[in-house]
């Protein structure tokens, strides 16, 4: 819950409970279908696997998060994990330090969303237009630097990706660090409020002497940070960053973000909503494997979920205009 | 004072052999927007062929009454006939197929489409085939445009591409296109140049003997007495004088304009300001306000007046960082300052409170105290974590001290009256400790209860010492609080007014300076 909500009227902490709550029953709802229905879904092993999916996509989308709720949009976060990862495997080849590694996959990440914040506060491009631009550099990077052929990467990216804590994936333990960080920036830190304000009304947050491009600059290059860590843990899963790794991720964070009840205009949303919509993307796709659906049924899901998301809070807007 | 009309009616015969059965005729119109009366039983008619000037100050009503006739807004109370019967207009459509065309002040043309485009928009001329009929649609430009004596505008070129007056002229030429038996223009000559304006009015002339019933409305006197036949004047929602253009005078309509005495009296001791807070050396924005030289100083209230356009609002924007600083020369306390965005104006110590509550002020989606202490977070977060406790106190504080009507300060801000939304905008800003306070249209749309509230809220601010300057467009408001009013036209400033020689008939003169 947003301070927000907390803070804010009973008819908007309804709503946003009630946003929460409804992706919450879904998500329980298709859990005891799969429970019923397949016997393996209940294992820890299976359980376990979901969480370590689901930790990618939520790290991803707690900064995609930040971006919506400012009013922005961040398409490249797919090619961004891509690159970091290839990037940061390259330099982890080439100089056998992981430390490095793992800070120029980070960095990478934070370049490419400073470019996007660029592109948007100082050119003034549409974020939609300035971040699918870069949803093609960015890959494109990916290839050249690689030649197309996926770049061994293991060590500390492996034990992100892949290790475990007392049976918990690392990534798992991770993502909930980091969202309860990002939990507490964005309903208790000042910056947090003031990307609320931006979403809001930027017109009346500027007057209010809110700088506009900084905070912007903010969103998009912690997003795009978010980003690299996801493509390491990603490469690191698979002890291989891939160039194409990542690709089609953008959908499925901006999919984990909407569902979370964050609006596509700008100044709402929560972050523990948007965990809980990580989750029920990273249980759709498992829903699929262990109910032996052809995973093209899958592309086709994700796409319509996405979809009737925005379509009900288009309707719930609708209805608030009235 | 309608006896002008009555008489019109039984001679029938007038200068241009008029009709004797009005065009339009409103009885008794009222019309409130929530608590706030604009309109109160006013009546009104006009013949064809006749041209009526109708003038008043912002505000007095002149638009709300204008979109009534042309069924925009239905009126709360009263009659409205056209052509002898009742009718209830339902949409701006329905006033057009009635024959009434509206051309609004704000420009309603597409920027990206052709002039030709713009004048058979909603009738493209089709061929045989169903496309759109190009050559047929460039001389039916022509031909409308030639009609208001625009003809020097090329039908082809793009319209966003042209000056905004002849914008104004392409809207015109839309309007005339249409042959109404009404046509209602809003400060259509604001933005024209002298020839251009000389060719409308031998439209106008056309039009009148052909006979079309003209609205004007203008705030500039000159050509509203030469141009038409009757002024009405409107003041506070009620009709103040209606005199035939012979009989009035310039003197006479700026005082029938002005009015009712302030309901908040001034009673302010005018102090010894001696320390200045802010001084402006010939600044300009490069494009709407030049050459403007003014000091305020610590515990001053200086009014800034002038019509709509002339360029109060970009001053302040440009004061505050909102807006580019392109020429002169600004000191802040004693210092040199420029600054590039508001937040740099906000942390060397101004504040505004901005025109336009719902697009510019609040923060809608956000709860009172939330809008309260947006501007205020840098001082009350150590750390960068926000004190809620100290948030939720100052919040108290100044719910308190504005007397800001609300059942729990965590309720939306949208759940509030305009006024105590106003207030809560005033409290961001003086959370915030400004030495200066920057304030536009601080009581536009708020009831007059709330307003006497706002202007103690100012007054108490300024003899705390702080330096206000206020633009508004309401003399009384001008009258009630402002030490010294500095006064706007067409983006120069014409005149620094003194407490003793305030008057609202020099502040009205003063601001229709240069508007012929």
């Amino acid at each position: 819950m947003t301070t927000l909500a907390k803070a804010g009227a009973p008819a908007l902490r309804s709503l946003l409970r009630h946003r929460e709550a409804s992706v919450l029953i879904m998500l329980l709802a298709i859990a005891v279908f799969l429970a019923f229905s397949n016997e393996y879904f209940l294992s820890s092993r299976n359980l376990l696997n979901v969480g370590r999916q689901a930790s990618v996509v939520a790290i991803v989308a707690l900064g995609q998060a930040l971006v919506i709720i400012a009013r922005g949009i961040d398409l490249s976060v797919g090619s961004v994990i891509g690159v970091s990862a290839v990037v940061a495997a390259v330099v982890l080849q080439a100089t056998g330090i992981q430390s490095l590694g793992l800070l120029v996959g980070l960095l990478t990440g934070l370049v490419c969303g400073i470019a996007n914040g660029l592109m948007v506060t100082r050119l003034r491009i549409n974020p939609f237009i300035a971040t699918l631009g870069m949803l093609s550099v960015a890959r494109g990077i990916a290839l050249l630097v690689t030649g197309g052929i996926p770049v061994m990467f293991t060590g500390w990216a492996e034990f992100l990706g892949a290790g475990r804590i007392w049976q918990i994936p690392v990534s798992f333990i991770l993502m909930l660090i980091l969202a309860l960080a990002v939990h507490i920036l964005a309903t208790r830190h000042r910056l947090g409020r003031e990307i609320y304000a931006i979403g809001d009304n930027p017109k009346a947050a500027r007057l209010a002497g809110i700088d506009l491009k900084k905070t912007r600059l903010f969103v998009f290059g912690f997003c795009g940070c978010l980003a690299g860590l996801g493509g390491v843990i990603l490469a690191g899963n698979l002890a291989s960053a891939d160039p194409n790794l990542g690709m089609g991720y953008e959908l499925d964070v901006i999919a984990a973000v909407i569902l979370g009840g964050t609006a596509l205009n700008g100044g709402r949303g929560s972050i523990i909503g948007v965990v809980i919509g990580a989750m029920l993307m990273a249980l759709l796709n498992n829903a699929f494997v262990l109910l032996g659906i052809s995973a093209y049924w899958q592309v086709v899901t994700k796409g319509l979920v996405i979809i009737i998301a925005v379509g009900i809070d288009g309707l719930q807007r609708r209805e608030d205009d009235e | 004072m309608q006896s002008a009309t009555r008489q019109g009616e039984e001679d029938g015969g007038g200068g241009n052999a008029v009709p004797t059965l009005p065009f339009v005729r409103l009885s008794n119109i009222s019309k409130s927007f929530g608590s706030v009366s604009v309109l109160e039983d006013v009546s009104f008619e006009i013949r064809p062929g006749e041209v009526v000037g109708l003038l008043g100050e912002n505000g007095a009503g002149k638009s709300t009454l204008m979109k009534i006739v042309s069924g925009e807004h239905a009126p709360d109370g009263g009659r409205v006939e056209i052509e002898g019967s009742e009718v209830q207009l339902a949409s701006v459509g329905e006033g057009i197929a009635r024959g009434i065309s509206f051309v609004h002040q704000e420009l309603s043309v597409v920027g990206a489409l052709s002039v030709a485009e713009n004048l058979s928009l909603g009738d493209l001329p089709r061929n045989r085939m169903g496309f759109v009929d190009r050559s047929r649609m460039r001389e039916l430009a022509s031909e409308r445009l030639a009609r208001i004596g625009a003809q020097a505008i090329r039908p082809e070129q793009e319209t966003g591409l042209l000056r905004a007056g002849e914008q104004q002229l392409v809207e015109i030429a839309r309007a005339a296109a249409r042959n109404p038996k009404l046509l209602i223009l809003d400060e259509p000559t604001s933005s024209l140049t002298p020839r251009e304006v000389e060719s409308f009015i031998q439209y106008v002339e056309t039009a009148r003997s052909a006979g079309t019933a003209i609205i004007f409305i203008t705030h500039r006197l000159d050509e509203a007495i030469r141009l038409c036949d009757r002024i009405l004047v409107l003041r506070n929602g009620e009709i103040v004088s209606e005199k035939p253009s012979s009989e009035v005078t310039r003197d006479g309509i700026i005082s029938d304009m002005t009015g009712k005495p302030a309901m908040f009296e001034y009673a302010r001791t005018p102090e010894v300001h001696d320390r200045t807070v802010l001084s402006l050396r010939s600044v300009g924005d490069g494009d709407l306000i030049e050459d403007i030289t003014l000091d305020v100083a610590e515990g001053e209230i200086l009014g800034l007046f002038g019509l709509v356009g002339a360029g109060r609002t970009e001053l302040l924007e440009t004061i505050f960082g909102a807006r580019r600083m392109a020429a002169g020369r600004m000191e802040f306390c004693g210092e040199r300052a420029q600054f590039a965005k508001p937040t740099e104006a906000m942390t060397r110590g101004m504040a505004i409170v901005p025109e336009g509550r719902k697009t510019a002020g609040i923060l809608p989606q956000h709860s009172v105290r939330s809008n309260m202490s947006i501007s205020s977070l840098g001082s009350m977060s150590p750390g960068g974590i926000v004190d809620r406790t100290r948030e939720a106190s100052q919040s108290s504080g100044y719910r308190d001290s504005l007397s800001i009507r609300m059942a729990d300060d965590r309720q939306l801000i949208g759940t509030l009256s305009g006024g105590n939304q106003q207030k809560v905008l005033f409290a961001r800003a003086l959370m915030t400790n400004p030495k200066l306070l920057l304030l536009d249209e601080p009581t536009h749309g708020v009831d007059v209860g709330a307003k006497s509230e706002i202007y103690e809220i100012i007054s108490n601010a300024a003899d705390q010492g702080l330096a206000v300057i206020m633009a508004s467009s309401e003399i009384p408001e001008i009258m009630a609080l402002c030490d010294r009013v500095a006064v706007l036209s067409l983006g120069r400033l014409v005149g620094i007014v003194d407490r003793a020689a305030l008057s609202e008939q020099r502040l009205l003169s003063l601001a229709f300076e240069g508007h012929v």
